[in-house]
């Protein structure tokens, strides 16, 4: 890993009220809160999912160069940039590096593919995204992260898995601040 | 927009085991074997009886589970085309060769377990493909170092390796060897598929790259002739190259059919009767599948008075929407034995393998 920072002074953003509908979604508990869940084709398949609820799953990731943030504090991710098509199985994730030279883009995009993959029924298929024009090498990183053999591949390689359970820890948080665990 | 299509895919079998995704769906050109992979490292061999596909008392139960000596995923196997040694391909850079132990002296009869004869190495990252050419002299393999290694198989499990590829500039995706002459093709997440020769004074050599795909190809497949080669790709399409001289193959033809990523294909020959018009050359079955879960199955045949350059027609003959459920299809193939033409497996990431057959609607 880069010892030298890609964005020393980024830009936070005060987390977002948690949204009425979030506070549905608990509970009915719609998800588990543990991670090895595989939901597969349960009863909660027959649940529609939106993108704030999405967001929820994705906000409190932690961002693996600034580990005491959330992607939501550095406005990496935001429910208006996620796209969910119940009817046709669809999540369409687009997140926005810091800086558009960010060498974490991709460890960023798989922990977001991860973090969805565990938590939303299979039956959608998810397709992560930098925001157009946010990421110099925007097509490369998109590529690399919609490759289901590299992100398989990458989940057998040690370190990477460690780097990025390291930054999923946070994510069950679901916009509550830290001290709330 | 639904079609009306002359056949459809019964389910024959769902073969369970697998702890994880199955990549990768390999028939035994000679014996009732059909091989799956996974990503939980095993490998799993499937018996079939009776002797044809239109018995209704076809069936499959399962012959051995394999653990292998994978440390990684195994992504992808190959038979030889004996039928005697299986190759599997693995993310652990490495490929293993596979023979029942005692199935040379003793026959079907006295056989007994799958070995590891060989571990073959030679890759830095993961192995993604292998592939046994006509003879089953030769083993081809391709990794994401973004190499294709051609090797030679010799007595006792031995591999040499004839020669390294070095011409993509990404991931190498998948190796085909073409049906009857020694020309490997290969596909890469660099959108390109690349053609290669031996040089019988020097050494294997790339002769044609076939540029048109616009994003990786996943999957090729020659047609039974060899005068065609499919390939699958990540921009959603089929494309079609026909050799217009010895050794130059021009895209005549996308197929446009899937929603997603096409992972893979597979080139058959079609029911053996299957009723050819006036002078139009049969060119079988292509099979594919990929991510959005849908089989497709489509007719080929050449026109009498085709030309170099004329693109075979072709037609959607059958369809099958979520094959395995809402998982992507990872893999597809066509039975080579005679008799079971009509036979489909197919690999998904819900770790099952199923098989399905082609009869008319």
């Amino acid at each position: 890993m880069a010892s030298a920072s890609f964005n020393p002074n980024p830009t936070l953003v005060a987390p977002t009220k948690l949204s009425s509908r979030k506070k549905q979604a608990e509970r009915r508990s719609l998800w588990v809160d543990d991670e090895e869940d595989d939901s597969g084709l349960g009863s909660e398949d027959e649940e529609l999912i939106d993108s704030d609820e999405v967001f929820d799953l994705i906000r409190s990731i932690s961002d693996p160069e600034h580990k005491s943030m959330s992607l939501e504090q550095l406005a990496v991710v935001s429910a208006p940039q996620i796209d969910i098509s119940n009817e046709r199985n669809r999540v369409l994730v687009e997140f926005t590096p810091t800086v558009p030279h960010c060498g974490m883009s991709t460890l960023i995009g798989l922990s977001i593919r991860v973090r969805l993959l565990r938590s939303l029924p299979s039956r959608f298929k998810i397709d992560i995204k930098v925001k157009p024009g946010s990421h110099q090498s925007e097509q490369t990183v998109n590529k690399q992260l919609n490759d289901k053999e590299r992100v398989a591949a990458a989940l057998e390689n040690p370190a990477l898995l460690e780097a990025l359970e390291t930054c999923l820890q946070s994510a069950g948080r679901r916009g509550r601040p830290a001290d709330a665990d | 927009m639904d079609v009306d299509t002359p056949y459809k895919l019964t389910a024959v079998a769902e073969l369970t085991g697998h702890e994880d995704r199955a990549w990768n769906v390999a028939w035994n050109p000679t014996k009732p074997l059909l091989a799956s992979c996974s990503a939980d490292k095993s490998i799993r061999l499937w018996t079939y009886t009776p002797t044809s596909s239109d018995d209704p008392n076809l069936s499959f139960t399962l012959h051995a589970a394999i653990p292998t000596v994978h440390t990684k995923t195994v992504r992808a196997l190959a038979w030889s085309p004996s039928g005697t040694t299986l190759a599997s391909a693995s993310f652990d850079s490495n490929i293993g060769i596979w023979q029942r132990e005692g199935e040379e002296d003793g026959g079907e009869e006295a056989a007994g377990e799958w070995d590891c004869v060989a571990t073959v190495e030679g890759h830095e990252t993961e192995c993604k493909s292998v592939a046994w050419s006509a003879s089953g002299n030769l083993l081809a393999s391709c990794s994401r170092d973004k190499t294709v290694w051609v090797w030679e198989a010799e007595p006792d499990a031995d591999f040499e390796c004839m020669g390294v590829l070095m011409e993509h500039t990404q991931d190498v995706k998948c190796v085909a060897w073409h049906p009857t002459e020694d020309i490997l093709a290969s596909g890469s997440y660099d959108d390109t598929i690349k053609l290669y020769l031996d040089d019988p004074s020097e050494d294997w050599f790339c002769f044609a790259t076939l540029t048109g795909h616009t994003s990786t190809v996943w999957a090729l497949a020659w047609a039974p002739g060899g005068r065609y080669l499919a390939s699958a790709s990540d921009d959603c399409t089929i494309r079609i190259w026909k050799r217009v001289e010895t050794h130059k193959w021009e895209c005549v033809d996308v197929l446009k059919g899937h929603e997603r990523t096409v992972y893979t294909i597979s080139w058959g020959v079609g029911r053996p009767n299957t009723k050819e018009g006036e002078g139009t050359v049969n060119l079988g079955w292509l099979a594919s599948a990929g991510g959005d879960g849908r089989i497709n199955v489509w007719e080929f045949e050449d026109a009498p008075d085709a030309d170099a350059k004329t693109p075979p027609a072709h037609k959607l003959i059958a369809k099958m929407d979520n094959a395995h459920g809402v998982y992507d299809i990872n893999s597809i193939a066509w039975c080579p034995r005679k008799g079971y033409e009509d036979l489909l497996a197919t690999a998904g990431d819900d770790g099952s393998a199923r098989v399905w057959k082609v009869v008319p609607s």
